[in-house]
Protein backbone atom coordinates (compact mmCIF):
# COMPACT_ATOMS: atom_id res chain seq x y z
CA UNK A 1 0.00 0.00 0.00
CA UNK A 2 1.56 3.33 -0.70
CA UNK A 3 1.18 6.39 1.35
CA UNK A 4 -1.25 8.23 -1.66
CA UNK A 5 -3.88 5.00 -1.21
CA UNK A 6 -4.65 5.84 2.68
CA UNK A 7 -7.48 7.65 3.58
CA UNK A 8 -7.53 10.86 6.39
CA UNK A 9 -8.07 9.23 9.35
CA UNK A 10 -6.02 6.39 8.68
CA UNK A 11 -3.47 8.12 7.41
CA UNK A 12 -3.45 10.55 10.91
CA UNK A 13 -3.36 7.62 12.74
CA UNK A 14 -0.77 5.98 10.84
CA UNK A 15 1.19 9.06 11.43
CA UNK A 16 0.36 9.24 15.20
CA UNK A 17 1.74 5.53 15.17
CA UNK A 18 4.98 6.56 13.88
CA UNK A 19 5.49 9.58 15.92
CA UNK A 20 4.67 7.52 19.11
CA UNK A 21 7.25 4.54 17.99
CA UNK A 22 10.19 7.16 16.72
CA UNK A 23 10.02 9.43 19.91
CA UNK A 24 10.00 6.04 22.08
CA UNK A 25 13.41 4.75 20.62
CA UNK A 26 14.39 7.89 20.60
CA UNK A 27 13.63 8.81 24.29
CA UNK A 28 14.76 5.66 25.76
CA UNK A 29 18.17 5.50 23.37
CA UNK A 30 18.94 8.92 25.27
CA UNK A 31 18.35 8.01 28.72
CA UNK A 32 20.27 4.68 28.29
CA UNK A 33 23.36 6.18 26.52
CA UNK A 34 23.60 8.01 30.15
CA UNK A 35 25.14 4.77 31.40
CA UNK A 36 28.14 4.82 29.32
CA UNK A 37 31.24 5.08 31.36
CA UNK A 38 29.84 4.03 34.28
CA UNK A 39 28.05 0.72 33.83
CA UNK A 40 28.61 -2.16 36.47
CA UNK A 41 31.24 -3.16 34.43
CA UNK A 42 33.23 -2.46 31.26
CA UNK A 43 31.90 -5.24 28.82
CA UNK A 44 28.17 -4.02 30.39
CA UNK A 45 28.98 -0.55 29.55
CA UNK A 46 29.64 -1.17 25.66
CA UNK A 47 26.79 -3.45 25.78
CA UNK A 48 24.23 -0.70 27.11
CA UNK A 49 25.49 1.87 25.05
CA UNK A 50 25.29 -0.32 21.89
CA UNK A 51 21.59 -1.34 22.98
CA UNK A 52 20.84 2.73 23.34
CA UNK A 53 22.53 3.42 19.92
CA UNK A 54 20.83 1.07 18.03
CA UNK A 55 17.30 2.57 19.31
CA UNK A 56 18.45 5.94 18.12
CA UNK A 57 18.83 4.27 14.40
CA UNK A 58 15.53 2.73 14.44
CA UNK A 59 14.11 6.20 15.41
CA UNK A 60 16.14 7.44 12.58
CA UNK A 61 14.13 5.21 10.68
CA UNK A 62 10.63 5.50 12.10
CA UNK A 63 11.39 9.13 11.88
CA UNK A 64 11.72 9.00 7.86
CA UNK A 65 9.08 7.22 7.26
CA UNK A 66 7.09 10.15 8.74
CA UNK A 67 8.64 12.15 6.73
CA UNK A 68 7.87 10.09 3.40
CA UNK A 69 4.20 9.90 4.49
CA UNK A 70 3.43 13.30 5.76
CA UNK A 71 6.44 15.56 4.87
CA UNK A 72 9.22 16.98 6.67
CA UNK A 73 12.73 16.22 7.72
CA UNK A 74 13.63 13.58 10.02
CA UNK A 75 16.46 15.82 11.88
CA UNK A 76 13.83 18.62 12.28
CA UNK A 77 11.22 15.55 13.79
CA UNK A 78 13.58 14.32 15.87
CA UNK A 79 15.67 17.87 17.76
CA UNK A 80 12.99 20.35 16.49
CA UNK A 81 9.62 20.40 18.50
CA UNK A 82 9.03 21.43 21.78
CA UNK A 83 8.93 18.78 24.62
CA UNK A 84 5.49 18.76 24.92
CA UNK A 85 4.91 17.68 21.24
CA UNK A 86 6.93 14.50 21.62
CA UNK A 87 4.49 11.37 22.25
CA UNK A 88 6.58 9.11 23.88
CA UNK A 89 5.40 6.64 26.51
CA UNK A 90 5.34 8.16 30.26
CA UNK A 91 7.61 5.02 30.59
CA UNK A 92 10.55 7.13 29.23
CA UNK A 93 9.34 10.48 31.20
CA UNK A 94 11.79 8.90 33.94
CA UNK A 95 15.07 9.18 34.73
CA UNK A 96 17.90 6.74 34.48
CA UNK A 97 17.86 6.71 38.19
CA UNK A 98 20.03 3.38 39.36
CA UNK A 99 21.09 0.07 37.38
CA UNK A 100 18.28 -1.89 38.50
CA UNK A 101 15.69 0.82 37.35
CA UNK A 102 17.05 0.95 34.27
CA UNK A 103 17.42 -2.59 33.39
CA UNK A 104 13.56 -2.91 34.52
CA UNK A 105 12.76 0.05 32.46
CA UNK A 106 14.33 -1.50 29.23
CA UNK A 107 13.40 -4.95 30.32
CA UNK A 108 9.53 -3.65 29.95
CA UNK A 109 10.30 -1.73 26.92
CA UNK A 110 12.13 -3.75 24.75
CA UNK A 111 9.19 -6.60 25.86
CA UNK A 112 6.35 -4.34 24.84
CA UNK A 113 8.19 -3.33 21.92
CA UNK A 114 8.63 -6.75 20.45
CA UNK A 115 4.66 -7.13 20.94
CA UNK A 116 4.54 -4.29 19.12
CA UNK A 117 6.86 -5.06 16.48
CA UNK A 118 4.93 -8.24 15.36
CA UNK A 119 1.38 -6.78 15.16
CA UNK A 120 2.93 -4.65 12.51
CA UNK A 121 5.60 -7.14 10.40
CA UNK A 122 2.63 -8.53 7.97
CA UNK A 123 1.95 -4.24 7.69
CA UNK A 124 -0.14 -3.18 5.11
CA UNK A 125 1.79 -0.22 5.17
CA UNK A 126 4.57 -1.81 3.39
CA UNK A 127 7.30 0.45 3.98
CA UNK A 128 6.77 0.37 8.04
CA UNK A 129 6.49 -3.94 7.60
CA UNK A 130 10.63 -3.71 6.01
CA UNK A 131 11.69 -1.28 8.72
CA UNK A 132 9.79 -3.25 11.40
CA UNK A 133 11.84 -6.43 9.97
CA UNK A 134 14.80 -5.31 9.63
CA UNK A 135 13.81 -4.04 13.70
CA UNK A 136 12.83 -7.65 14.85
CA UNK A 137 16.62 -8.95 13.96
CA UNK A 138 17.96 -6.26 16.20
CA UNK A 139 15.77 -6.70 19.28
CA UNK A 140 16.24 -10.47 19.02
CA UNK A 141 19.60 -9.66 20.78
CA UNK A 142 17.96 -6.64 23.18
CA UNK A 143 15.36 -9.71 24.31
CA UNK A 144 18.37 -11.97 25.54
CA UNK A 145 20.29 -9.38 27.13
CA UNK A 146 17.23 -8.00 29.02
CA UNK A 147 16.24 -11.44 29.79
CA UNK A 148 19.64 -12.39 31.51
CA UNK A 149 19.69 -8.72 33.08
CA UNK A 150 16.41 -9.68 34.76
CA UNK A 151 17.36 -12.86 35.85
CA UNK A 152 20.17 -12.34 37.04
CA UNK A 153 19.17 -8.89 39.41
CA UNK A 154 15.79 -11.13 40.52
CA UNK A 155 18.27 -14.08 41.48
CA UNK A 156 21.55 -12.04 42.62
CA UNK A 157 21.09 -11.64 46.34
CA UNK A 158 19.12 -9.27 48.18
CA UNK A 159 19.79 -5.71 47.23
CA UNK A 160 19.72 -5.80 43.58
CA UNK A 161 16.42 -7.93 44.30
CA UNK A 162 14.67 -5.36 46.30
CA UNK A 163 15.73 -2.56 43.78
CA UNK A 164 14.87 -4.73 41.09
CA UNK A 165 11.39 -5.01 42.69
CA UNK A 166 10.79 -1.34 43.69
CA UNK A 167 11.72 -0.10 40.61
CA UNK A 168 8.95 -2.45 38.96
CA UNK A 169 6.50 -1.23 41.16
CA UNK A 170 7.57 1.95 40.62
CA UNK A 171 7.16 1.61 36.75
CA UNK A 172 4.48 -0.96 36.04
CA UNK A 173 1.58 1.50 35.48
CA UNK A 174 3.55 3.92 32.87
CA UNK A 175 4.69 0.69 31.01
CA UNK A 176 1.69 -0.47 30.20
CA UNK A 177 1.51 3.27 28.13
CA UNK A 178 3.63 1.73 25.59
CA UNK A 179 0.62 0.03 24.34
CA UNK A 180 -1.65 2.69 24.37
CA UNK A 181 -2.27 6.13 23.77
CA UNK A 182 -2.76 5.94 20.34
CA UNK A 183 -5.92 7.23 18.82
CA UNK A 184 -7.14 5.61 15.98
CA UNK A 185 -5.54 2.35 16.03
CA UNK A 186 -8.92 0.71 15.50
CA UNK A 187 -8.80 2.18 11.81
CA UNK A 188 -5.26 1.06 11.73
CA UNK A 189 -6.81 -2.62 12.06
CA UNK A 190 -9.19 -1.95 9.79
CA UNK A 191 -7.13 -1.10 7.35
CA UNK A 192 -4.36 -4.13 7.37
CA UNK A 193 -2.07 -1.24 8.87
CA UNK A 194 -1.63 -3.31 12.89
CA UNK A 195 -2.74 -6.96 13.56
CA UNK A 196 -4.86 -5.67 16.22
CA UNK A 197 -5.55 -3.48 18.50
CA UNK A 198 -3.01 -2.25 21.01
CA UNK A 199 -5.43 -3.10 23.86
CA UNK A 200 -4.95 -6.98 22.41
CA UNK A 201 -1.39 -6.39 21.84
CA UNK A 202 -1.00 -5.34 25.43
CA UNK A 203 -2.89 -8.33 26.29
CA UNK A 204 -0.46 -10.31 24.67
CA UNK A 205 2.25 -9.12 25.88
CA UNK A 206 1.26 -9.57 29.11
CA UNK A 207 0.33 -12.99 29.22
CA UNK A 208 3.82 -14.06 27.34
CA UNK A 209 5.26 -12.04 30.66
CA UNK A 210 3.41 -13.74 33.67
CA UNK A 211 4.71 -17.41 33.29
CA UNK A 212 8.64 -15.40 33.70
CA UNK A 213 7.69 -13.05 36.69
CA UNK A 214 6.27 -15.42 38.48
CA UNK A 215 8.94 -17.89 38.49
CA UNK A 216 11.16 -14.78 39.33
CA UNK A 217 8.58 -13.48 41.94
CA UNK A 218 8.35 -10.61 40.62
CA UNK A 219 5.33 -7.69 40.71
CA UNK A 220 2.86 -8.74 38.28
CA UNK A 221 0.75 -5.42 35.75
CA UNK A 222 -1.51 -3.61 37.33
CA UNK A 223 -4.89 -4.00 35.41
CA UNK A 224 -5.14 -1.04 33.22
CA UNK A 225 -2.58 2.16 32.29
CA UNK A 226 -2.84 5.84 33.50
CA UNK A 227 -5.42 8.07 31.77
CA UNK A 228 -3.00 10.51 29.71
CA UNK A 229 -0.04 7.70 28.67
CA UNK A 230 1.49 10.06 25.74
CA UNK A 231 1.84 13.82 26.62
CA UNK A 232 1.23 16.71 26.50
CA UNK A 233 2.23 16.93 30.41
CA UNK A 234 5.99 16.43 31.07
CA UNK A 235 7.99 16.38 34.17
CA UNK A 236 11.14 18.03 34.70
CA UNK A 237 13.05 14.95 34.22
CA UNK A 238 12.30 14.56 30.55
CA UNK A 239 12.64 18.69 30.23
CA UNK A 240 16.15 18.38 31.16
CA UNK A 241 16.67 14.78 29.03
CA UNK A 242 15.18 17.70 25.98
CA UNK A 243 17.62 20.44 26.85
CA UNK A 244 20.27 17.83 26.97
CA UNK A 245 19.86 15.96 23.50
CA UNK A 246 18.18 19.30 21.75
CA UNK A 247 21.41 21.50 22.82
CA UNK A 248 23.88 21.17 19.91
CA UNK A 249 21.16 21.67 17.69
CA UNK A 250 19.73 24.61 18.99
CA UNK A 251 23.09 26.09 19.43
CA UNK A 252 22.64 27.17 15.66
CA UNK A 253 19.65 24.94 13.44
CA UNK A 254 21.62 26.20 11.11
CA UNK A 255 24.55 24.02 10.70
CA UNK A 256 25.16 21.81 8.50
CA UNK A 257 26.68 18.09 9.66
CA UNK B 1 25.96 -11.36 39.64
CA UNK B 2 26.36 -11.65 43.42
CA UNK B 3 29.30 -13.79 44.10
CA UNK B 4 29.94 -14.80 40.78
CA UNK B 5 33.58 -14.42 39.54
CA UNK B 6 34.32 -12.66 36.84
CA UNK B 7 36.08 -15.15 34.15
CA UNK B 8 38.24 -14.03 31.52
CA UNK B 9 36.46 -15.34 28.09
CA UNK B 10 38.82 -16.14 24.73
CA UNK B 11 36.64 -15.22 21.58
CA UNK B 12 37.68 -16.23 17.85
CA UNK B 13 36.12 -14.75 15.24
CA UNK B 14 35.17 -16.22 11.53
CA UNK B 15 35.13 -13.09 9.15
CA UNK B 16 33.77 -15.01 6.38
CA UNK B 17 32.22 -18.05 5.41
CA UNK B 18 34.60 -20.93 4.43
CA UNK B 19 37.70 -18.53 6.70
CA UNK B 20 39.38 -20.18 9.50
CA UNK B 21 38.57 -19.38 13.06
CA UNK B 22 41.03 -16.57 14.28
CA UNK B 23 41.89 -15.23 17.67
CA UNK B 24 40.09 -11.70 18.29
CA UNK B 25 40.61 -11.00 21.47
CA UNK B 26 39.32 -11.64 24.94
CA UNK B 27 36.76 -9.94 27.71
CA UNK B 28 35.74 -10.78 30.97
CA UNK B 29 31.87 -11.85 32.17
CA UNK B 30 30.18 -13.31 35.25
CA UNK B 31 29.35 -16.51 33.03
CA UNK B 32 28.51 -18.39 29.36
CA UNK B 33 25.48 -16.55 28.65
CA UNK B 34 26.89 -13.12 29.53
CA UNK B 35 29.99 -14.05 28.12
CA UNK B 36 28.68 -14.23 24.36
CA UNK B 37 26.63 -11.26 25.14
CA UNK B 38 29.76 -9.12 24.74
CA UNK B 39 31.49 -11.29 22.39
CA UNK B 40 28.84 -10.40 20.40
CA UNK B 41 29.35 -6.78 21.50
CA UNK B 42 32.66 -6.69 20.70
CA UNK B 43 33.52 -8.40 18.07
CA UNK B 44 30.36 -8.93 16.05
CA UNK B 45 28.35 -5.74 16.43
CA UNK B 46 29.58 -4.29 13.03
CA UNK B 47 29.12 -7.56 11.21
CA UNK B 48 32.18 -8.09 10.76
CA UNK B 49 32.11 -11.90 11.55
CA UNK B 50 29.98 -14.58 10.65
CA UNK B 51 30.73 -16.83 14.09
CA UNK B 52 31.96 -16.45 16.71
CA UNK B 53 34.05 -19.00 19.33
CA UNK B 54 33.80 -18.21 22.93
CA UNK B 55 35.93 -19.98 24.98
CA UNK B 56 36.97 -19.62 29.08
CA UNK B 57 40.36 -19.16 29.17
CA UNK B 58 40.53 -22.27 31.96
CA UNK B 59 39.61 -24.32 29.32
CA UNK B 60 42.47 -23.64 27.09
CA UNK B 61 45.64 -26.22 27.37
CA UNK B 62 48.61 -23.83 27.22
CA UNK B 63 51.85 -24.96 26.02
CA UNK B 64 54.98 -22.97 26.11
CA UNK B 65 57.86 -25.21 27.12
CA UNK B 66 60.83 -23.98 24.77
CA UNK B 67 62.18 -27.81 25.23
CA UNK B 68 58.88 -29.32 23.16
CA UNK B 69 58.63 -26.55 20.89
CA UNK B 70 61.64 -24.98 20.24
CA UNK B 71 64.43 -28.13 20.19
CA UNK B 72 68.10 -27.15 20.13
CA UNK B 73 69.15 -28.79 17.30
CA UNK B 74 68.61 -28.64 13.40
CA UNK B 75 65.58 -29.61 12.33
CA UNK B 76 65.38 -27.82 8.74
CA UNK B 77 64.59 -31.69 7.48
CA UNK B 78 61.47 -31.74 9.32
CA UNK B 79 60.50 -28.61 7.28
CA UNK B 80 58.68 -28.58 4.01
CA UNK B 81 60.41 -25.93 2.45
CA UNK B 82 63.93 -27.11 3.12
CA UNK B 83 62.82 -30.68 1.78
CA UNK B 84 61.28 -29.55 -1.44
CA UNK B 85 64.51 -27.55 -2.38
CA UNK B 86 66.53 -30.43 -2.62
CA UNK B 87 63.49 -32.56 -3.82
CA UNK B 88 62.93 -29.82 -7.09
CA UNK B 89 66.55 -30.42 -7.66
CA UNK B 90 66.77 -33.61 -7.84
CA UNK B 91 63.66 -33.57 -10.04
CA UNK B 92 64.83 -31.25 -12.35
CA UNK B 93 68.00 -33.97 -13.11
CA UNK B 94 65.77 -36.26 -13.41
CA UNK B 95 63.33 -34.74 -15.86
CA UNK B 96 66.72 -33.83 -17.51
CA UNK B 97 67.93 -37.92 -17.96
CA UNK B 98 64.38 -38.88 -18.76
CA UNK B 99 64.55 -35.93 -21.99
CA UNK B 100 67.69 -37.19 -22.89
CA UNK B 101 66.51 -40.95 -22.60
CA UNK B 102 63.02 -40.33 -24.25
CA UNK B 103 65.17 -38.54 -27.76
CA UNK B 104 67.28 -41.38 -27.95
CA UNK B 105 64.50 -43.90 -28.20
CA UNK B 106 62.82 -41.96 -30.78
CA UNK B 107 65.66 -42.32 -32.82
Amino acid sequence: MTAQALDGPVRTALADLLLAMADDEFVIGFWDSEWTGIAPILEEDVAFASLAQDEVGHAQALYRLLADLEGGDPDELAFGRRPEEYRHARLLDHPRTDWAFSVARRFLYDTADAARLDALVASAHAPLAAVVAKMRREETYHLLHMHAWLERLATGGQEPRSRLVAAMERLWPDALCVLAGIEGDDLLVEAGVLAEPLAAVRRRWLAGLAPELERLGLPPAPATPPTRCRGPERPDDFRWLWEQFTMVRRSDPEAVW
Amino acid sequence: MAGQPMQVYEVFRREREGGAMQHAGNLLAPDPELASHYAREFYGRRQESVRLWIVPRAAIIDLDDPDLLQPPFDRSFKKPAGYSTEIKAKLAAARARAGTEAEEAER
